[in-house]
């Protein structure tokens, strides 16, 4: 592989994103790592003597974003040794009041940074070019690719040419998507034809292989826990002939869904196990669903035990839609309790209402609990 | 407990007693104030309380007052099964023992602080001390009502009778629940705390993030707003593009035509240039044609200008004539007219010295008259000078009568009045003086059977000579009598010699004839008066003599007559004289046309005529005047048309010269005959050149010359137009870029995302903060649900009991209901429900009263039962109460113990089965 070329591939940082269960703080680091991340991409970079880097689309969250993130996003990119080019995606769109033209982006941005403002093939190195289509409105009207390649002759003989895109592909988004996708087989055949040696994607936050010289590199850094492999950047060898690419991690941050049933001691147990096991709490978000029904003592324990762990995770949360845990008072409990009278008899009303399916009556029970027991 | 006796030594006032009371049943005792009722219940109380070494002001205020002496209590009792006697002394010899005998009969003694404390620990284990409280009701607490929840004993028996535990053990349980409540709600339900404070920040929240929403989807709209502005521009550049190479084109076949246009107006102007031509000669030949029709119309006015002339002073001459007749014909008028009124004027003369004339003979006339008159006021003026009475002198004289008639009557009153009448022969002579005989004379003597009856006022002396001679004297007032009738006397006769008259009748007489003399020459005087009232007659005669002066003649023998009627007035005379002479020469000149009538109604008739004929005669002058004016004006008018008919007609011909001398002038520059043939010749060049502009119009019209400037004027416009759609377009998108810069500047979007996950956590902690109040509210609610059944469960028994009490006092309609704390809250009675603090005092304390005795049966049966003590009560019931009241007391002693301290034993004189204790003082 003699004209074989190196280059980093990666996509979706969407700086300035906010996550609302990280709170404040978690937000803060979340946000701090995700530039982390941008800059362990020059470390790569380096490592890998890639002679560039190129980013397909999403760099930012919104063209709106606060001026902070635009100079720490610069400050991250400047720590990137090699040329970098950008390219512009649903959420930072060359749209009219674009973040790329406006007098912040263009009074900091970089020199060796590049934003691909048109679908002119530029020659990044002698012998390679990078052609892409940049997003020129968040709600584009035709297949956002098929700019970039259609008039495209092919590449000229000894020239490797990068297509950069963003968008759905039609296999993937399963024809839900509100744009309308790219055409994948249009894809293939660009690449068939020679037109094109390796088209970069962007929008899809998992890593994920489309053909051999087809990928999404996925964001840098998690930003859902649906998200099956993010946190990589693509390291991409490629000639006219030959390809390699290779995920290489730069992400630091774990976003987990995590289902239970909860029924006795047992289970408690094990999820509190579960949750020790996790490496790297301060970087985890948990996200739990849950079944099942606990006596009052052990839900009371329950709360408490994901109250401590919020405390040494990023972030724990119990996952509204599928968290159905529900209270089981049984007679010993609130015989524990040594209550007599008209004390007794308000438990037991509360009792039966929630076996009978009254929701409310669970809280003001476990309530009832934990104040007799505290006043016993 | 039960207390049997006590025995108070040194206590306040009293020395030593002992009282003692019957274990059951209810207990009344006696004594009048201050002879230690209440000592008992405060003796019972400090020997549990205080040890004997208490210092406590307590004791020091049990110790009599100035006594040096220890105060000293001995209870007996039974508490818990065990029989007790209970003895302390304070202050001195302090000393406190207590026996106790179990049930079981042991025996056990304890001295000093041991037995203190073992009475103190026995008391508290079997006397529970709120009931202990509640059932003693000392001095002047019998209006409060017991609040008895908290007595264990009295819960212990409701339990028992009720079958509800009482949940003692759950109250910490109870406030912990009511604190929970209370961080979230107010005790009236709403929210409150952080719970509160929580709705708000979401709220405030919630506006935040929509109004940064907001804030974002405008910057949406702007981006949208410039996607739409962008694709306007680029179609709109597009068309003006295309626009512009149209343009171009028409400014490329404009410059084609051009050329031919170029020749147009070449050709125009030619045409112009000959037209002008043309005009040029056209007008010389009208020029020369309208100086033919001057001349020709000129001469003819000339003619007709001439002839008319002619006429004008024809008509003038004719009115002159008119004018000189009509003059004349008025000049005799005139002098007719003058003829006329000399007539007149002779007529009135006449009739005026007629006037005259018979004026002046009745001026004559009056004037003989007044002198008549004149010479009755000189008589009459003549007699009243010769009468010196008047109308005063007279009053004085009759005054001066009376005044001597009422003197002398006076005097005859005031003097002896004596009477002497000869009888005899001899002769009787009078003398005297002062003596009066009335109207006659005193007789010097008397003759025979002769009677004097005389007034003396003076001296009398009657005698009869050489026989008798008597002197009679007045005296007093006599003298003065005498005077006054001399006085008024002599005043009469001044006055009579003044009036010249003898006595006052002819004075009477004199005033009479004075009287008539005046009314004669008061009306001679007015006849005068009327007689010269139109100025005296003489001067009007001396006028009208003067003016009929010339025809003195006629009236000469008439002045002559008169004469004598006018002789005796002084000037008249010489006047008459003078007229008198002839003057007959005066009038001979005159011709008269008719002898002047010497009758007045003759010359007036004459004067009427002579004016009917001026009158006619004016009339003629009237008409005259008329004729002549109307010849005037006519004769001016002819006079003025006769000179502007000779003026035109030499206008006329100077005109008619004048346009003569032109025709010759035009003549000579160029004859007719060359004017008419230029006119051809410039009518053929004409019509030559407009024929070549046809030609080149239509050429241009072929090529569509005349649009093309049209089309590119309008091209330019549509191209100017879009141009501005452009400019705007671009400018709107400028705006909103410039907008969607500083939008991105501040950061809008982020903005958004931070307040939404703000509002997010917010409203998350909300929820929870919901969820937790809603538990405790929960609870709280089931809980106190709960308790309030309860509670009504438990409270039954007392209140059961209380009913029944009360209803043998009030009537079966009693009823009542119990709070919380198991205190009386309301009462009904005969279906009346009433809070207790609106019952008045008497059923309050009957109601207090009956409380405790319901209390005091319900703990009757257990070992914590006590006695129930009324240190005076009964204070507020009447009589009917009383008695009621009285038997429930009874009845209550068939329970327990009652103790009745009071000072009003009659009170309680309907309690059956009492024991009266009486306390001597």
């Amino acid at each position: 592989m003699d004209d074989s070329i190196t280059f980093l591939h990666s996509s979706d940082w969407q700086l300035g994103m906010l996550r609302r269960f990280l709170g404040p703080d978690g937000q803060a680091r979340w946000g701090q790592a995700r530039l982390d991340a941008v800059a362990r991409i020059g470390e790569v970079a380096e490592q890998t003597g890639a002679a560039f880097v190129v980013v397909t689309g999403d760099v930012f969250e919104h063209n709106q974003v606060e001026r902070q993130t635009i100079l720490r996003a610069c400050e991250a990119l400047k720590r990137i040794p090699v040329p970098v080019v950008l390219l512009p995606g649903n959420h930072d769109a060359l749209e009219p009041g674009s973040l790329w033209t406006s007098s912040q982006w263009q009074a900091h941005a970089p020199d060796h940074v590049t934003v691909l403002t048109d679908t002119t093939p530029i020659e990044i190195l002698p012998g390679v070019e990078v052609v892409g289509a940049p997003w020129r409105s968040r709600r584009p009207t035709s297949d956002p690719a098929a700019a970039a390649y259609t008039d495209l002759e092919p590449a000229p003989p000894g020239t490797t040419r990068i297509l950069l895109v963003h968008g759905q592909l039609t296999s993937l988004s399963g024809g839900m998507s509100e744009v309308p996708p790219i055409d994948q087989p249009a894809l293939e055949a660009a690449v068939a034809t020679k037109k094109v040696q390796y088209v970069g994607l962007g929008d899809r936050h998992s890593t994920t292989k489309v053909t051999d010289r087809i990928w999404f590199s996925g964001t840098q850094e998690v930003t859902t826990p649906e998200e099956t492999d993010p946190g990589n950047v693509l390291k991409v060898t490629v000639s006219q002939s030959a390809i390699d690419v290779e995920p290489i991690r730069v992400g630091a941050w774990h976003m987990v869904d995590h289902r239970v049933e909860l029924f006795d001691e047992e289970s408690l147990k094990a999820l509190e196990d579960w949750f020790a096991e996790l490496p790297d709490k301060e970087r985890t978000y948990v996200r739990l669903a849950g079944d099942g029904s606990l006596s009052l003592p052990l839900l009371s324990r329950l709360d408490t035990m994901i109250d401590v762990q919020g405390e040494a995770f990023a972030s724990v949360e119990k996952w509204a839609k599928f968290w159905t845990v529900r209270p089981a008072p049984d007679a010993a409990d609130l015989d524990a309790l040594q209550l007599s009278g008209p004390a007794r008899a308000a438990m037991e009303e509360l009792r039966q209402a929630l076996a009978g399916g009254d929701e409310s009556a669970g809280a003001a029970l476990s309530l009832m609990h934990r104040l007799a027991r505290d006043a016993g | 407990m039960r207390l049997h006796s006590l025995t108070l030594r040194n206590f306040r006032g009293v020395k030593d007693r002992t009282v003692r009371l019957p274990a059951l049943g209810t207990t009344v005792v006696v004594g009048d104030n201050e002879v230690g009722k209440s000592s008992l219940v405060e003796a019972f109380g400090l020997i549990f309380d205080l040890p004997d070494d208490s210092k406590s002001t307590r004791i020091r205020d049990i110790q009599p007052v100035g006594q040096d002496v220890a105060p000293e209590v001995t209870a007996e009792l039974t508490l818990g099964g065990r029989e007790l006697t209970y003895t302390k002394r304070w202050l001195k010899n302090r000393s406190t023992e207590l026996a106790v005998v179990e049930a079981d009969g042991r025996r056990t003694a304890w001295t000093g602080r041991e037995a203190h404390n073992e009475a103190e620990r026995l008391f508290h284990e079997y006397v529970d001390p709120v009931l202990w409280q509640t059932l003693m009701v000392s001095q002047g607490q019998s209006l409060v009502l017991p609040t008895p929840a908290d007595a264990e004993p009295l819960i212990t028996a409701v339990t028992a009778e009720s079958g509800t535990p009482v949940d003692g053990a759950s109250m910490p349980l109870v406030s912990a629940v009511e604190h929970e409540y209370l961080r979230y709600w107010t005790r009236g339900g709403r929210a409150t705390g952080d719970y509160a404070k929580s709705e708000k920040a979401v709220a405030a929240a919630e506006l935040q993030a929509a109004q940064a929403l907001k804030a974002m989807e405008e910057v949406q709209q702007d981006i949208r707003r410039a996607e739409r502005l962008t694709l306007d521009l680029a179609d709109v550049d597009g068309r003006l593009g295309d626009h512009l190479t149209t343009v171009e084109e028409v400014r490329e076949r404009k410059q084609a035509t051009d050329e031919i246009l170029l020749r147009r107006d070449t050709v125009r102007s030619k045409a112009e240039t000959a037209r002008a031509r043309l005009v040029n000669h056209t007008r010389t030949r009208e020029e020369r044609e309208r100086l033919f029709d001057e001349v020709e119309r000129f001469t003819k006015i000339d003619a007709e200008l001439a002839e008319r002339r002619t006429d004008a002073d024809t008509v003038a001459k004719a009115a002159a004539e008119t004018v000189q007749a009509a003059e004349a014909a008025l000049a005799e008028v005139i002098e007719l007219k003058d003829l006329r009124r000399t007539d007149v004027q002779d007529a009135e003369r006449r009739v005026s010295q007629l006037v005259d004339q018979a004026e002046l003979e009745r001026l004559v006339g009056q004037q003989t008259e007044l002198i008549d008159v004149r010479a009755r006021i000189v008589t009459a003026a003549a007699i009243l000078d010769k009468i010196k009475v008047d109308d005063g002198l007279f009053a004085a004289l009759e005054d001066a009568r009376a005044a001597v008639v009422e003197a002398r009557a006076a005097l005859a009153a005031g003097v002896p009045e004596v009477v002497v009448r000869r009888l005899g022969a001899e002769p009787v002579e009078l003398s005297g003086k002062g003596v009066e005989a009335g109207t006659k004379r005193m007789p010097k003597e008397l003759g025979f059977d002769e009677t004097a009856e005389l007034l003396v006022s003076g001296e009398l002396v009657v005698g009869v000579p050489g026989q008798v001679e008597v002197t009679v004297r007045a005296g007093g007032e006599a003298a003065t009598l005498r005077s006054r009738v001399d006085d008024a006397v002599r005043r009469e006769k001044e006055l009579l010699k003044k009036a010249g008259v003898k006595d006052v009748a002819a004075a009477r007489e004199q005033l009479r004839k004075a009287d008539t003399a005046s009314a004669e020459l008061q009306e001679a005087r007015r006849t005068e008066k009327s007689l010269t009232s139109a100025g005296d007659p003489g001067e009007r005669i001396a006028v009208l003599t003067a003016r009929l002066g010339i025809g003195a003649e006629d009236e000469g023998e008439q002045s002559g007559s008169k004469q004598a009627a006018v002789e005796g007035v002084p000037g008249q005379m010489s006047l008459f004289e003078e007229f008198a002479s002839p003057l007959d020469t005066l009038f001979d000149d005159f011709e008269l046309p008719a002898p002047p009538p010497d009758d007045l109604t003759g010359a007036q008739r004459q004067l009427d005529d002579a004016r009917t004929e001026l009158a006619g005669v004016e009339r003629l002058l009237t008409e005259a005047e008329f004729a002549a004016a109307q010849a005037r004006k006519a004769a001016d008018e002819d006079r003025s048309e006769a000179q502007q008919a000779r003026a035109r007609s030499e206008i006329a011909g100077e005109r008619l010269a004048a346009a003569v001398e032109a025709l010759a002038a035009a003549r000579k520059v160029l004859d007719d005959e060359a004017v008419a043939a230029a006119e051809t010749d410039a009518t053929a060049e004409v019509e030559a050149v407009l024929e070549e502009l046809t030609a080149v119009q239509e050429q241009a019209d072929a090529a569509g010359a005349d649009q093309v400037a049209g089309e590119l004027a309008d091209a330019l416009a549509v191209a100017t137009r879009m141009q501005g759609e452009r400019d705007t377009l671009r400018d709107a998108l400028r705006t909103t870029e410039g907008r969607l810069e500083q939008s991105g500047r501040d950061g809008m979007a982020t903005r958004r995302d931070v307040a939404e996950l703000e509002l997010a956590a917010i409203r998350s902690e909300h929820e929870s903060l919901h969820r937790r109040a809603e538990a405790a509210r929960r609870v709280y609610e089931t809980l106190g649900r709960h308790r309030a059944a309860a509670q009504t469960k438990y409270s039954e028994p007392l209140q059961t009991r209380i009913e029944a009490l009360g209803r043998g006092v009030y009537g079966p309609s009693f009823k009542i209901w119990l709070d919380d704390d198991l205190a009386v809250a309301e009462r009904e009675l005969d279906g009346v429900r009433l809070p207790i603090e609106a019952l008045s005092t008497g059923a309050q304390e009957q109601l207090a009263i009956i409380t405790r005795l319901a209390i005091s049966h319900l703990v009757s049966t257990g070992d914590g039962s006590v006695p129930v003590i009324f240190d005076d009560a009964l204070g507020w019931s009447d009589k009917a109460r009383l008695r009621d009241m009285g038997a429930l007391l009874g009845r209550a002693g068939d329970h327990g113990q009652v103790i009745i301290l009071t000072c009003m034993p009659d009170r309680y004189e309907y309690v059956p089965k009492a024991t009266f204790i009486k306390l001597d003082g």
